[in-house]
């Protein structure tokens, strides 16, 4: 709109427009790790993923002790066991399907058994969520289950998605479909994977496990 | 950074208009999802700003009865979340979007398509927040503390539309911010050590550690408050405690106004040093004083809380510690001062926001840190004190820098400049308006006026003060609309702005205006942190100068860069 001359005036040493294009082509970026970008996003994503487990954990430890139901004591860790130790196990089944990825077959078999050790805990949380609500340990019984039934579901999600991805992974690979372009995402994927098994460990220990303050 | 030459017409085009829609559901450009994050911003700042002013009509007199309470109730609460999460924060991702990638020298985000997942989750929480006016908007206020946000309180689904609102739109900006500090540490240009670069790259970057930190921390209470409501579960209500949702609310809450104010002063620090003709004073100082704030703002929380009868310990750490992070803050507003003292001053309209963003956000600091001293705090909590606190602060603050960015920055996206006849009586109605309308808000707080009520009685003054409030807030929305209109008409028939309008010396100004996809086609040298500056003066460059003060006791200053006739 303002057709007057601006009220900066032109500073006489200075051009108007820079001449850049005289100069060498520079080098791309600073790179500060070998690692892929999907790996760094992903573990960004963790931290903050980190935070929200962290916040869901202290409010069920500082809860528990009100808690006036069937509490902890309807945990049945004789049997999530068997299941837990499924789950880490699939850890290290998707360290082997990375070390043999340049043989597709065997790298993709091996991402499917992690995703399949990833559904049979599900189905083992699946068995063990209708157990509780049958001995009426449901999400609204105490204190101690509303915060169960919120940790114990939102690492599920967790599983849930990354067996999925995983499923999705090892059949591309399995085909020979992924290759070294995808780097960023199968790295993102295992650190994701071996995050929700890490997650579990404290999820069992503290609430199958430990008593409670 | 040099990628397929970019034809020299598509380069140099004034402006590069989208040719369909399908162009903005589908960029994956940081130019483009900035743009769109700064139009979903205003959207929605006009929504709000709408509210507001049905709400300011409500007030004007004592007994009014426009509005009724359950309806006034679900207006503060749409006003709050919209202005929060849908105008201001959207603003401030969106100039950190377009601005970053430039300033650094990079080509694009680390992610473009994650950025622009982050972009469209955004606008998609803001749809579901509206949505529930279909069923009975939230009424808790935006930090809906239980348990009157729980079930038997809030019965409508208003609450669960806002909770998944915050849900979207908190996941869309973590994302965006793990985006923002992927791609500051890798992409930064050869030469651009991390004390080398633009100031309002630093407050983004460090501002993206505040949003991995804080935002989650929304979303674990969000995610148990829905437990709560849709499964009955008792974190908050039935056994569990409702002040538990306060502590988490406001372990985000605090950081958030943070996170509201960082890339506000990123702008500020880089508008007042162009327009001082001088480098900014104790670069080091600004950068470093915002890692402090980053980490103190997650410590002083709960002086949200004093109300709540703390132990007395809690109290006074958290009343010690809101005292100490004023420390940090001082020293930026110092250092701009200190940048404009002796400098060469140069009143164009992102100057003028600027100066009244120094002047305003002091302001609003000093009543911020008279709230650490517990018995004034006791005294004037939930009063209209607070509310002219804060606004003083995300308004008189962070919207000024917004405007004063705006300015700065739109002949660098649009290639044109925007209009100073529009734009100098824009100015002084939105300061002269939002003066009036908050200043004396700090009289009725302190009359006793209560914050978040419907009306209120005739007692002496108040009618007064609260017509003069709504009258003012008209004033300061009329010079919005013509700061609207300003960008409207400027964007299709303002000056040709050319590559570097205000001969600034960072690197988004050595691209043209606006820049081509890819952004540069050349990138000069970098040694300090204003090559164009080292480019144009080869025999004096920033790097081989002293970097506090020069011994002569004339400041930075060059003298070249006094030259002007004012």
């Amino acid at each position: 709109m303002s057709s007057k001359p601006s009220s900066i005036p032109m500073i006489p040493s200075v051009s108007q427009s820079l001449d850049v294009s005289a100069l060498p082509l520079p080098p791309e970026h600073m790179d500060a790790s070998p690692r892929s970008n999907g790996f760094w996003g992903m573990a960004g994503f963790l931290v903050t993923d980190t935070v929200i487990f962290l916040l869901l954990l202290v409010a069920n430890i500082y809860l528990r002790r009100y808690s006036h139901g069937p509490a902890q004591g309807a945990l049945d860790p004789g049997t999530t066991i068997w299941f837990s130790l499924g789950l880490w196990a699939s850890s290290g089944a998707l360290v082997l399907a990375d070390y043999f990825k340049k043989q597709a077959k065997v790298s993709g078999i091996l991402y499917i058994v992690t995703a399949a050790l990833g559904f049979v805990f599900l189905y083992g949380q699946a068995q063990e969520y209708i157990k509780l609500n049958a001995q009426g340990a449901t999400v609204d019984a105490d204190l101690f289950f509303t915060g169960f039934y919120t940790l114990t579901g939102l690492h599920g999600l967790h599983v849930a998605f990354g067996a999925l991805a995983l499923l999705v992974t090892g059949m591309l690979r399995f085909r020979g479909l992924l290759d070294g372009r995808r780097e960023g995402f199968t790295a993102a994927l295992g650190l994701y994977w071996h995050f929700v098994d890490a997650v579990w460990v404290v999820l069992f220990l503290l609430l199958y496990v430990w008593g409670g303050p | 950074m040099t990628t397929a030459p970019v034809p020299v017409e598509t380069a140099s085009a004034p402006i590069s208009r989208p040719r369909n829609l399908t162009r903005w559901l589908s960029t994956t450009d940081h130019k483009d999802i900035g743009m769109m994050y700064l139009a979903l911003g205003a959207l929605f700042f006009l929504i709000g700003g709408v509210e507001v002013l049905i709400m300011r009509l409500q007030l004007a007199r004592p007994g009014n009865t426009l509005l009724e309470a359950t309806t006034y109730n679900e207006f503060f609460t749409l006003h709050g979340t919209t202005m929060i999460f849908l105008a201001v924060m959207p603003m401030l991702l969106g100039f950190s979007n377009y601005l970053l990638p430039l300033q650094i020298g990079a080509k694009d985000m680390a992610f473009p398509r994650l950025n622009a997942f982050g972009f469209w989750l955004t606008a998609f929480g803001g749809i579901v927040l509206y949505l529930s006016l279909l069923e009975g908007p939230p009424d808790a206020g935006w930090f809906a503390y239980a348990p009157l946000s729980e079930r038997p309180f809030s019965s409508s689904l208003g609450t669960d539309f806002w909770a998944a609102a915050l849900l979207m739109m908190g996941m869309g900006t973590t994302l965006t911010a793990l985006n923002i500090i992927i791609t500051t540490v890798r992409y930064r240009a050869v030469g651009m050590g991390l004390w080398k670069m633009p100031l309002f790259s630093w407050m983004v970057f460090v501002n993206s550690f505040i949003i991995a930190f804080a935002l989650p921390s929304l979303s674990a209470a969000l995610i148990m408050l829905e437990v709560d409501r849709a499964l009955g579960g008792r974190f908050f209500q039935g056994g569990g405690s409702p002040v538990l949702w306060q502590h988490y609310f406001w372990l985000f809450g605090h950081p958030e106004v943070y996170i509201m104010v960082l890339p506000a002063w990123g702008i500020i620090s880089e508008v007042i040093p162009v327009f001082s003709r001088k480098p900014i004073f104790g670069y080091e100082f600004v950068a470093g004083s915002t890692v402090a704030i980053a980490v103190l703002s997650f410590a002083v929380y709960a002086h949200h809380m004093f109300a709540v009868g703390f132990a007395r310990p809690v109290n006074l750490a958290f009343a010690a510690s809101t005292m100490l992070i004023a420390i940090p803050t001082g020293i930026k507003v110092t250092n701009w001062v200190a940048t404009l003292w002796k400098g060469s001053i140069r009143m164009t309209v992102p100057m003028m926001y600027a100066i009244a963003f120094i002047v305003q956000f002091t302001f609003g600091g000093i009543t911020g840190v008279s709230f650490a001293v517990l018995p004034i705090d006791w005294q004037l909590t939930d009063s209209y004190y607070v509310v002219a606190h804060f606004h003083y602060v995300l308004m008189g603050g962070t919207l000024f820098a917004l405007l004063s960015g705006l300015h700065f920055y739109f002949p660098k996206m649009t290639g044109r400049m925007l209009s100073e006849g529009f734009g100098k009586p824009a100015f002084w109605m939105i300061t002269l308006g939002f003066n009036g309308v908050f200043l004396v808000q700090h009289a009725l707080g302190m009359m006793g006026m209560p914050r978040r009520v419907y009306t209120y009685p005739d007692l002496p003054g108040w009618g007064a003060l609260n017509m003069f409030s709504t009258v003012s807030a008209f004033v300061l929305g009329l010079g919005l609309v013509l700061t609207l209109i300003n960008i409207v008409i400027s964007w299709r028939m303002g000056r040709i702005a050319g590559d570097n309008p205000w001969q600034a010396w960072t690197l988004e100004w050595a691209t043209t205006s606006p820049p081509p996809r890819g952004n540069f086609v050349r990138l000069p040298p970098i040694k300090s942190s204003r090559p164009l500056w080292d480019l144009a003066h080869p025999e004096d460059p920033d790097h081989q100068r002293p970097t506090r003060h020069d011994q002569q006791g004339k400041g930075h200053i060059r003298p070249e860069e006094k030259g002007h006739e004012q």
